[in-house]
């Protein structure tokens, strides 16, 4: 059991979360409710990540922080290390490739608060800082749930892109889906089947809690 | 509003344990896939003497190759084939052109009871082929792993590589070539000596070196990289001493004479 | 508009906009008084509503209340609806679902959290007849009770304008009535100006103490509720109203001395309430309410002065509760078709069924001309 890889995942996933949850919200709210040209085409580009292969987005990620670009070059004169094969690489190609995993379910949760009801709270005098918050947040919160919860779980199973961009540095790239494709070259089928059990675990757990916590069709329209 | 705050804190707080942890870690190394285990025990070795932790990375030479063109973090490279080592070299990021570590050897392995017999002159792989018993064959990508390329060297010399090639499976690194000759669903390959005589690969199958003039030799070097701190270069220096060189020998690498 | 009694100006709105929805109306309301706005589907109405909460903003308007401006778009200023005083029932009460009655209410209030606010919305609530259902949530409750507790949280700010959405129309029958009576009693309290949205007449009649009658975003008429109904000033609004009774005449002559005036109609002579303002000789629409139609009674009939005896044949009944409309055809030059409202009391008294004749009378106050539009695009004029 690779502990070191298994804390690594964890600290991307949870690092990923905590990017993508005012991203999520904000970018949620505004795709539910804002009305603007080439809204459509955002939703699009958005949701890409769905169905682009893993390694298209390593592909675009390395060219455009790689070594060679001035993004990696900025960053290096910065910090003195690479964005390429670092932690911080990983967690920007992971937000992105979470998007349309932390985004949507919030949009659609957004989008089932009655039009309505916002209107109510306008008229009740609220400040926009407290309709969000006492109003928006709570009827929204399962879809933001759900959200976090699938960006976890959809963190946890990243291969593609962190092969790509990560170098499998161990403790600071080499996620624990490196350590089983690692575990697995090396003939320790046990160690591999391991940590294999331990992901399927999590992640079985993960996806169940966001279907547990979906509204059920009886209580869906809000207001 | 203490929520907002608090998140933000907690995310800086992430962010900073992410900068400053193995930044100022152990090496990394960066090693061919060839040396999977024997550079674990060399390693191993290594921090019972209290040199400390190494951290290893494992791949094909020129994938390892393109990352550190890129910029990755690695310390000291192993490359199976020297050329690799020279041409970082001559682009000026090593801190000089590195030794020579060992030559390797390739052979062919094969799962037991299978219709493929391991013999030094491939004649076994001749008749399976001729037979019609061989569905898929494994060697290293030859595109980028030195271990592949010599692979394919061989079979061309053996007669073999226009009836084989439509046959092949491509590990992305010999390590992977060997576990696809072994898995069941290829019925043998061509794969690094260094590999088949590891305790984990020896009793799962039969192996059989390949005359070493059937192909470019494979002279492999060592390099420290520019940057490269006090920890790596004495790492470095220990792969360079007996017990290290003890350690290669016994996993099949023919060794240069001591410095 | 000063309010001698509060010193407080009402409210007055004036909006225009020629799309997408067309918009020129002009609407006063005095504090405590309720103004009812009344105009089909499609008339603007709500969208005038939205405009004075500011949840829509026409391309030019002004609207202020009690001295605050709170739109200009000449002059730049547009509050939002969180900074206008206003409270607003919706008509699906948009309560919030995740909420408790009692939070509900206070969450309209400048300091939710504090033990003042939860006495203050008790005391709403208790108001409304709603006490002991503070704690429950909005699906645990009725339409009646849910539009309840909408009120009180409109009440809660303490607002400048009370504006009501349709607030009756999702509910049934039986609660629509008590919440009437409810509103009734609430409103004697109320100090502010009140406007109602509503496409029923008749509830416009029960609440409001005056009616503007809205067609296509247009003002068409406004007054006394009872006055616009009976006394429109045009065709439009004589349709708007719910006016079947329309018909075209010729004026013969004004009467000041008899109070009346003499119309040339279907080949008689017909006494109208006294309208000088018509000159003799022109064409004119006339209308007369089902109010206006009775039947003659039998056995000696009382004729009021300007009484206008007709014959005519019953064509359709329609049954109602405790009323059935009469359709007849009037006899004379032409067919002229009738409507009235009879009490079914009478309907078996004098046992008026289909086919047969009937003997009834125009009551002449009761006829208001109108000017004649030629060019009328739709309405049954004879």
């Amino acid at each position: 059991m690779d502990w070191p890889a298994l804390s690594l995942s964890l600290q991307l996933a949870l690092a990923t979360m905590l990017v993508l949850l005012p991203l999520g919200v904000w970018a949620g709210r505004t795709l539910a409710w804002g009305r603007f040209r080439g809204k459509a085409l955002l939703e699009a580009l958005l949701a890409l990540p769905l169905v682009l292969p893993p390694t298209v987005l390593g592909f675009y990620l390395l060219v455009a922080m790689g070594g060679g670009s001035a993004l990696g070059h900025w960053y290096q004169s910065i910090t003195g290390h690479t964005l390429a094969f670092s932690f911080e690489g990983l967690l920007i190609a992971s937000v992105l490739f979470n998007l349309p995993f932390a985004i949507q379910p919030m949009q659609r949760s957004f989008e089932a608060i009655a039009l309505e009801v916002r209107e109510a709270a306008l008229c009740c005098g609220m400040s926009r800082w407290r309709i969000l918050r006492r109003i928006e947040l709570p009827l929204a919160w399962p879809g933001i749930l759900s959200a976090m919860v699938l960006t976890f779980a959809h963190t946890l199973g990243e291969f593609g892109v962190v092969l790509m961009v990560g170098g499998s540095i161990p403790g600071e790239t080499k996620t624990i889906a490196i350590a089983i494709y690692d575990r697995v070259q090396a003939f320790d089928t046990a160690a591999a089947g391991r940590m294999s059990a331990v992901l399927l675990g999590i992640s079985l757990a993960a996806i169940g809690l966001s279907y547990l916590i979906r509204p059920s069709p009886g209580r869906v329209q809000h207001g | 509003m203490h929520a907002p705050k608090r998140a933000l804190a907690l995310s800086l707080t992430l962010l900073w344990a992410c900068l400053s942890h193995a930044w100022a870690g152990s090496p990394v190394v960066a090693a061919a896939a060839d040396l999977k285990f024997a550079l674990e025990q060399v390693a191993a070795g290594f921090k019972a003497q209290g040199g400390g932790e190494v951290r290893l990375v494992f791949g094909s030479s020129g994938n390892l190759y393109r990352q550190i063109l890129q910029g990755a973090p690695f310390g000291l490279f192993l490359s199976a084939d020297e050329g690799f080592a020279v041409q970082l070299a001559d682009a000026g990021m090593t801190q000089d052109r590195g030794v020579l570590y060992g030559v390797g050897r390739i052979g062919i392995l094969v799962p037991p009871g299978g219709p493929l017999k391991a013999d030094a002159e491939l004649k076994g792989l001749a008749q399976a082929l001729a037979d019609g018993q061989v569905q898929r064959f494994a060697i290293a990508n030859p595109e980028h792993a030195p271990y592949g390329q010599r692979a394919e060297e061989a079979l061309r010399h053996a007669g073999l590589w226009d009836a084989i090639k439509g046959r092949l499976v491509f590990g992305e690194n010999v390590a992977q070539a060997a576990q696809f000759a072994l898995s069941g669903s290829a019925q043998g390959g061509v794969v690094a000596y260094s590999l088949a005589l590891s305790p984990a690969l020896a009793k799962q199958g039969d192996f059989a070196l390949i005359p070493a003039d059937w192909h470019a030799p494979l002279r492999q070097r060592m390099v420290l990289l520019a940057g490269a701190d006090e920890a790596t270069r004495a790492f470095y220096d220990h792969l360079q001493g007996p017990a290290a060189r003890a350690v290669m020998e016994r996993f099949g690498f023919i060794l240069p004479d001591a410095p | 508009m000063v309010d001698p009694e509060t010193g407080a100006r009402g409210l007055h709105a004036v909006l225009h906009q020629s799309g997408p929805i067309p918009l020129a109306a002009e609407i006063l309301c005095a504090p405590g008084e309720v103004l009812a706005l009344v105009g089909p589907s499609g008339s603007g109405k709500s969208t005038l509503l939205r405009c004075i909460a500011g949840l829509y903003t026409p391309r030019e308007g002004r609207v202020a209340c009690s001295g605050e401006t709170w739109l200009d778009t000449g002059g730049g200023i547009r509050l939002s609806p969180a900074r206008r005083r206003i409270g607003m029932v919706f008509q699906n009460y948009a309560l919030f679902p995740h909420l408790s009655a009692l939070e509900n209410v206070q969450e309209a209030m400048a300091s939710p959290a504090t033990p003042q606010a939860r006495a203050r919305a008790l005391e709403l609530l208790d108001k409304v007849h709603l006490e002991g259902l503070s704690a429950r949530r909005p699906r645990e409750l009725s339409g009646g009770q849910q539009q309840r507790v909408a009120l009180a949280r409109a009440l809660a700010r303490d607002p400048q304008a009370l504006l009501l959405d349709e607030p009756f129309s999702a509910v049934d029958r039986a609660t629509r009535e008590r919440l009437y009576g409810e509103l009734a009693e609430l409103r004697r309290e109320l100090r502010m100006p009140v406007v109602l949205v509503t496409h029923d007449l008749d509830e416009a009649v029960i609440l409001a103490d005056r009616l503007t009658l809205l067609s296509r975003g247009r003002s068409i008429q406004s007054g006394a509720p009872l006055e616009v109904m009976q006394r429109p000033a045009t065709l439009e609004a004589a349709r708007l109203a719910g006016i079947e009774n329309l018909f075209s005449a010729q004026v013969l002559a004004h009467c000041p001395d008899g109070g009346f005036t003499l119309l040339a109609w279907n080949g008689d002579q017909v006494r109208a309430r006294l309208q000088p303002a018509f000159p003799v000789g022109t064409r004119v629409a006339w209308a007369i309410h089902t109010a206006g139609v009775l039947l003659m009674p039998r056995n000696r009939p009382p004729r009021g002065r300007l009484d206008h005896p007709l014959e005519a044949r019953v064509t359709g009944m329609l049954g109602l509760v405790d009323r059935v409309r009469v359709q007849v055809l009037v006899f004379g030059q032409a067919e002229q078709a009738l409507t009235m409202s009879i009490p079914r009391h009478l309907v078996d008294r004098y046992a008026i069924c289909e086919g047969g004749s009937i003997a009834l009378r125009l009551r002449g106050e009761h006829i208001q001309v109108m000017p004649d539009e030629v060019s009328s695009a739709s309405g049954p004029i004879q």
